[in-house]
């Protein structure tokens, strides 16, 4: 399935207020000087979720984020649809991602003490300009390898990503990311990480 | 068997064997004498409204297709082939009048019937080498619902489902059916943890004495108007027929301003009021509890709650639905919806399901807690000394089996069964005596198998088939090509 993220955040409960920006044009050159500033913010930022340093990303996303993750359901070629109707996993705003970050800020989140061991490996980036002026988007492959406890398998979680990073004040915020999970049934024991 | 009998045994008297958690043998016990005949839950009729809307659920290994087909009526067909065994449906929703088998092309009505069978004269020289004639998918051995709920059964002969769920579908309706319309699911979320069914269904039937623990960091954030976890200690746990749950004690005030105070809105109260018993207001408008967790025998659960989703002092209700599905001693799949009353405004329902996301399912941050626990007490459950380790699940009995609190009386509790206020283990005993009564329990003869496409039949009633047949080819021929799934 083509990851359009305008269409599944304006399609999931919650995306009302997000913007809507969609790709133009080809991908930009890997040479371009916006190519490479959204890839080093990408992988600043997965170095910062592999350390759990959640109140610093928490200020890199827009005051008016959606932060989606669709439920992906197995449909029969031709469906027309890959993400289950009405639900998703994360449909997320600044509010309800602020409460998940001030929850592992706790001495009592048990679920991450002691944390897990965590690593995002993002690539396959590309990047595009939008439609909207002052926001690009970045597609990137994730894949989050998650080890708890000293012999328990770790878990893995493969996903595309599709984000709407909009500059302001030089500096580049997070305004929409759509996760398509590539898993239907998640083998993961919860989703107490971000992708 | 001796020592399986005394695992029974001790659980009656509320020491649970640790091993039960993670125990092979213990998980073969439950796979021939509980699952097998247990009413397990399958899916909503919200989730399939159209005709030849589908979903595809397991019961432990067994894949049926949940279908509702032309006529409207739901049906659940086992997802395999008559002649070759191969699944006829691959995806785990859509729609669909037909199901067409990959393999050699036999498809079926979305009512089960066979329809197309290639070269049926050719090969099988027609009807007289295999009847289509009431040749279907093989139905679910029994099939039921409650408040559009449905329920699969293993046992044909399973009672029917009403008289198994019993007094426990007076609390069902506060979650299921909240106006005349009742609930529509959506969903579900499903993950695979490392720890055993049990557990999951235990801590929702009645686990209170976890929540001030467990889920201390979902108070300290702010998620709700009062010091939740704290609380927990004045509500009741209630078991009625085959299920129980927990409840939190309201502050005073009628019935409207009990509902208004978790959330709902005056229309959604006005709409309960028409389709509640007397005796369903009581219990929160004189009575003063509200419901929250629950669980139905055996792996059915149940959560409502109302924390604040947005900054201010407003909160809101949800409502979940999920089942815990055993993939093995120490594995389980969960699947969990989230459920809201058809005819909620749609605002409600909005703001209803960032709380459910917010709080449970596979992102929930009550939820993330508890899977670690679960988890962590599975894989301990492992080894030899849990061998040793019998477990006190006593809480609110005294020595001699009598009860640390009185039950709430009539009057203090107007709804069926038996209901105790505070802390104390009597749903998880409930829960657990129930299920040593089914393994111990041996299933008397083993099933029959169902002999498909062979039925005698006199020579003029075969020419006469014969005939209905070729017709039924060429229809199934014509129609083939609009077996494709449609979106929904």
């Amino acid at each position: 399935m083509t990851l359009i993220g305008a269409d599944l955040s304006a399609q999931a409960v919650l995306g009302k207020g997000a913007t809507t920006a969609r790709k133009s044009g080809e991908s930009l050159s890997f040479g371009d000087p916006r190519h490479l500033e959204l890839s080093r913010w990408l992988v600043e930022e997965a170095y910062a979720l592999d350390d759990q340093r959640y109140e610093e990303w928490l200020d890199t996303l827009a005051e008016d984020i959606h932060y989606l993750m669709p439920v992906r359901v197995t449909t029969a070629l031709g469906a027309g649809y890959t993400t289950s109707p009405g639900m998703a996993h994360w449909d997320e705003n600044k509010y309800s991602l602020s409460r998940r970050v001030a929850r592992f800020l706790t001495e009592h989140a048990w679920t991450e003490d002691p944390p897990s061991r965590l690593r995002h490996y993002v690539t396959n980036i590309r990047t595009f300009e939008s439609d909207v002026e002052g926001e690009l988007i970045a597609d990137s492959a994730v894949l989050l390898f998650r080890s708890r406890g000293d012999t328990n398998p770790g878990s893995t979680i493969s996903a595309q990503r599709e984000d709407v990073l909009r500059l302001v004040d030089g500096r580049y915020q997070l305004a929409r990311r759509v996760i398509l999970v590539d898993e239907s049934v998640l083998r993961t024991q919860n989703l107490a990480i971000f992708l | 068997m001796d020592s399986e009998h005394s695992i029974y045994d001790e659980v009656r008297r509320g020491m649970i064997p640790a091993h039960i958690y993670n125990d092979a043998d213990v998980f073969a016990r439950e796979r021939s004498n509980l699952f097998s005949r247990a009413w397990l839950f399958v899916a909503h009729e919200s989730e399939i409204p159209q005709p030849g809307d589908y979903v595809v659920r397991k019961v432990l290994d067994d894949s049926f297709i949940v279908v509702r087909e032309e006529k409207g009526e739901i049906k659940a067909h086992f997802n395999m082939c008559l002649h070759r065994g191969m699944q006829v449906c691959r995806a785990e929703m859509g729609n669909a009048s037909h199901f067409r088998c990959p393999y050699h092309g036999w498809s079926y009505r979305n009512d089960g019937r066979i329809i197309g069978l290639p070269f049926h004269q050719e090969a099988y020289g027609g009807e007289e080498g295999f009847s289509r004639k009431g040749a279907t998918l093989l139905p679910a051995p029994s099939l039921d619902s409650y408040n559009g709920l449905i329920f699969i059964s293993m046992d044909p002969d399973a009672p029917p489902l009403r008289e198994y769920l019993g007094d426990f579908t007076f609390y069902l309706d506060f979650y299921t059916k909240q106006s005349e319309a009742g609930i529509e699911l959506r969903g579900p979320q499903r993950w695979r943890v490392n720890a055993n069914w049990k557990i999951g269904a235990e801590n929702f039937a009645g686990d209170m004495y976890h929540t001030p623990q467990t889920h201390t960091s979902v108070v300290e954030i702010g998620l709700f108007r009062e010091p939740k976890a704290e609380k927990r200690k004045d509500g009741n746990t209630y078991w009625a027929g085959n299920g129980g749950g927990t409840t939190y004690k309201l502050p005073p005030g009628t019935l409207e301003e009990k509902l208004r105070y978790v959330g709902y809105p005056d229309e959604m109260i006005e709409r309960m009021k028409q389709v509640w018993t007397q005796e369903q207001q009581d219990v929160i408008g004189e009575n003063g509890f509200m419901i929250s967790a629950a669980s139905a025998f055996p792996n059915m659960s149940f959560v409502h709650n109302w924390p604040m989703v947005e900054d201010g002092d407003d909160v809101l209700p949800f409502i979940s639905i999920r089942t815990w599905q055993p993939i093995s001693e120490n594995e389980t799949e969960v699947m969990s919806w989230f459920a809201v009353d058809a005819n909620a405004p749609e605002e409600f329902k909005e703001l209803s399901y960032k709380a459910y996301l917010m709080c449970f399912g596979s992102t929930g941050m009550f939820e993330q807690d508890d899977v670690e626990n679960w988890v962590s007490l599975t894989n301990t459950a492992k080894g030899s000394m849990a061998r040793r380790l019998l477990l006190n699940g006593r809480m609110g009995m005294l020595k001699d089996g009598s009860p640390v609190v009185q039950p709430l009386t009539d009057d203090e509790f107007a709804g069926p069964g038996v209901a105790h206020v505070g802390y104390g283990e009597y749903n998880q005993r409930h829960l657990l005596n129930r299920w040593a009564d089914y393994l111990e329990d041996d299933p008397s003869e083993p099933q029959r198998p169902v002999v498909v496409g062979l039925v005698r039949t006199t020579p003029s009633a075969a020419a006469a088939e014969k005939a209905a047949a070729a017709k039924a080819e060429a229809e199934a021929q014509a129609t083939a090509g609009s077996a494709k799934e449609a979106s929904a």
